[in-house]
C-alpha cells in the first residue's frame, strides 16, 4: 500500500496526469496518477491510500512553491493530477467511505472579478484534504454569509486582488465576525499582508497557498 | 528596449509593485522621483502614477513632484474618481510639452471619469475586460465577441461624452492575463479580439494598450541554464500582437522588448499554446522555462 502512496504522490508533484501526459518528459509513455489509481482500486488497495498520495503530492508541490523552486504551471498541473484520482475516488467520498478534514467556503469578494489566486488556493486545499466550496468572484458578504450557514463548521477564504476592494474584504470580514464569531477567517491576495490581516480581524494570511493548508491541519489536528 | 512605434508607459510607480509601496510607506518620495528619472533615462514615453488607495491630495502632491523633475507626460492610474480627479488637477500640461496625460482607466463601470475631461483634457484607456451585461451588472468578459462588443459600446460612450474625440485620442485595453496559468483560453481570446479591433475601419486609429508584465507573472525569471523567461515570452507576444493593431503597453523599462522571428522557441512556445486547450497549453508553457 505505501507503494501505492509513493506512486501516485509522485504523479501528483509532478504533474503525471496519465500515460499519454507529455509532461514531464523524463516520465512519458509511463502510468500516470489516473492508470495507478484505477489499477490500486482494482487491486483492492484501501480509497483512503489514494487520497494520502493525493495529499502527500501536494504538499510537496506546494512546499516547492512556497519556496519559489516550483511555480503556478506545476500547482495546475499537480492539481489536474490529483483530479484524475480523485475521479476515482468519487463514489467514496460520496458515501462517505473515505471523509475529508472540513469544509473550506471561498471566493473573490464583492466588485473584484479576479480569480486566479482563488483558484490556486483551492486547488492546494483540495490537495490537502478539504472539501472547497468555490463560490467565485465578485461574492457579497450575504453570500458569504449565507455559505457559512449552509455548511455549518467551515472555513472561510477571502480573495482580493485589487487594492480597491480591500475595504470590502474588510467588511466582509467584520460581518462573518459578528455573526459567526467562531469561524475561522482566512484572507490572501496581492495587496494584502499580515498588518492588514491583523487590523481588520481576519484569523490568518498566508502570502502562499500551503500556508493556509498548515494552518488549517493545526486547527483540525 | 526600443521597439518602433511602440509606445510605453513605465510601470513602476505603483502601489502595487511591493518595493514602490514601501517608499511609499516609508514617505521616500526622493527615491520615487528617482524611479521616475531612472525610467525617463531608460526610454519610457509615459510615466505611470498610481498611488494605491492613498489621499487624492498624495496623488497630486507626487504628480507635482514628479513633473518638477522630468518632462515626460504622465499616466493617471487610479480606479478612484477623487484620486484620479486629484492627479489631473495637479498635472501641468505646459510643462509635458502640452502632451495630454493618459488616464488609466474607464469601465462601463466607472463613467464618470469621462467628467474630469473639461477641467483637464487626458487620453483615456478604456478598460475592455469587463462589461455590463443586459440586467446591468458589470461581468468579466469571457469570449473575444464579447471584449470586442463591449469595445463597441465603450468607443461609443467616449465620443458622446467627449465632443469631437478622434481615434487616435483612445486606448483601448483589452486585457492580458498570466500564460503561466492560462488554462481557459484567455491568449486565444486576446489575440482574437485584438483581429476583430483591427478589422473595424470605425475603430481604425484607437491605440491598444496591455499591461505586459502581467502575461508572465508567475513564472519563474529564468531557465534552469541561467537565461531569461519573460523578456522572450514579452517580446513573443508583441512580435504576434503589434501586427494586430497593439501599440501601447504598460510594462517595464528593464526588460529587453524586441521583434523575435518565427523559429524562436518563445514564438514557437506561443504559436503552441494558441493551438492547445487547457492544461495542455500550461503543459506547453512549462516545457518552455524548465
Amino acid at each position: 500500500m505505501q507503494d501505492v502512496v509513493e506512486k501516485i504522490a509522485l504523479c501528483v508533484e509532478l504533474g503525471k496526469i496519465n500515460r499519454s501526459c507529455p509532461f514531464p518528459p523524463e516520465m512519458k509513455g509511463q502510468e500516470g496518477a489516473d492508470e495507478i489509481a484505477a489499477a490500486a482500486l482494482k487491486n483492492g488497495v484501501a480509497p483512503d491510500a489514494l487520497l494520502q498520495g493525493c495529499m502527500l503530492g501536494m504538499e510537496r508541490i506546494g512546499k516547492k512553491f512556497a519556496e519559489k523552486t516550483a511555480f503556478v504551471p506545476n500547482l495546475i498541473i499537480s492539481a489536474e493530477a490529483m483530479k484524475a484520482v480523485t475521479r476515482h475516488l468519487k463514489p467514496f467520498l460520496e458515501s462517505g467511505a473515505i471523509k475529508r478534514k472540513g469544509q473550506f467556503v471561498i471566493g473573490t469578494v464583492a466588485g473584484d472579478l479576479h480569480d486566479i489566486g482563488k483558484n490556486l488556493v483551492g486547488m492546494v486545499l483540495k490537495g490537502g484534504g478539504y472539501e472547497v466550496i468555490d463560490l467565485g468572484v465578485d461574492v457579497t458578504t450575504p453570500k458569504f454569509l449565507q455559505a457559512i450557514a449552509d455548511h455549518p463548521g467551515c472555513f472561510v477564504g477571502l480573495s482580493a486582488l485589487l487594492t480597491t476592494t480591500m475595504p470590502q474584504m474588510q467588511a466582509s470580514v467584520r460581518a462573518i465576525k459578528e455573526t459567526s464569531p467562531d469561524t475561522k477567517v482566512l484572507i490572501g491576495g496581492a495587496p494584502v499582508t499580515q498588518d492588514f490581516c491583523t487590523r481588520i480581524g481576519a484569523d490568518f494570511y498566508s502570502p502562499e497557498p500551503q500556508g493556509a493548508v498548515d494552518y488549517l491541519n493545526q486547527i483540525v489536528g | 528596449m526600443s521597439i518602433p512605434g511602440l509606445t510605453l508607459i513605465a510601470e513602476s510607480i505603483n502601489d502595487s509593485v511591493p518595493s514602490t509601496h514601501q517608499l511609499y510607506e516609508d514617505g521616500n518620495m526622493d527615491a520615487i522621483i528617482d524611479l521616475a528619472r531612472s525610467q525617463a533615462k531608460a526610454g519610457a514615453h509615459y510615466i505611470d502614477v498610481n498611488v494605491g488607495l492613498r489621499a487624492p491630495d498624495f496623488m497630486a502632491e507626487l504628480v507635482k513632484r514628479i513633473q518638477q523633475h522630468l518632462s515626460l507626460p504622465l499616466a493617471i492610474d487610479a480606479p478612484d474618481v477623487d484620486i484620479a480627479a486629484a492627479g489631473l488637477q495637479a498635472y501641468d500640461l505646459k510643462r509635458a510639452g502640452n502632451r495630454k496625460p493618459i488616464l488609466n482607466s474607464i469601465t462601463e463601470a466607472r463613467l464618470e471619469m469621462f467628467d474630469l475631461y473639461a477641467e483637464q483634457p487626458f487620453m483615456p484607456i478604456l478598460l475592455i475586460t469587463e462589461g455590463m451585461d443586459d440586467s446591468g451588472t458589470m461581468i468579466m468578459n469571457k469570449t473575444a465577441e464579447q471584449t470586442y462588443r463591449t469595445a463597441k459600446k465603450i468607443v461609443d460612450m467616449a465620443r458622446s461624452r467627449i465632443k469631437n474625440v478622434k481615434n487616435h485620442e483612445l486606448i483601448l485595453d483589452p486585457g492580458i492575463v498570466p500564460i503561466g496559468s492560462d488554462t481557459e483560453g484567455n491568449f486565444t481570446r486576446l489575440m482574437r479580439t485584438l483581429e476583430l479591433i483591427h478589422n473595424d475601419g470605425d475603430l481604425a486609429g484607437i491605440h491598444i494598450s496591455v499591461g505586459l508584465s502581467n502575461f508572465t507573472n508567475l513564472l519563474p525569471a529564468k531557465k534552469p541554464d541561467g537565461s531569461p523567461v519573460k523578456s522572450p515570452l514579452e517580446s513573443a507576444f508583441l512580435t504576434m500582437a503589434m501586427p494586430v493593431g497593439l501599440d501601447t503597453i504598460i510594462g517595464s523599462v528593464k526588460r529587453n522588448y524586441t521583434l523575435l522571428p518565427d523559429d524562436h522557441p518563445a514564438m514557437q512556445c506561443l504559436q503552441d499554446v494558441l493551438k492547445l486547450n487547457g492544461v495542455y497549453a500550461v503543459m506547453r508553457v512549462m516545457s518552455y522555462f524548465s
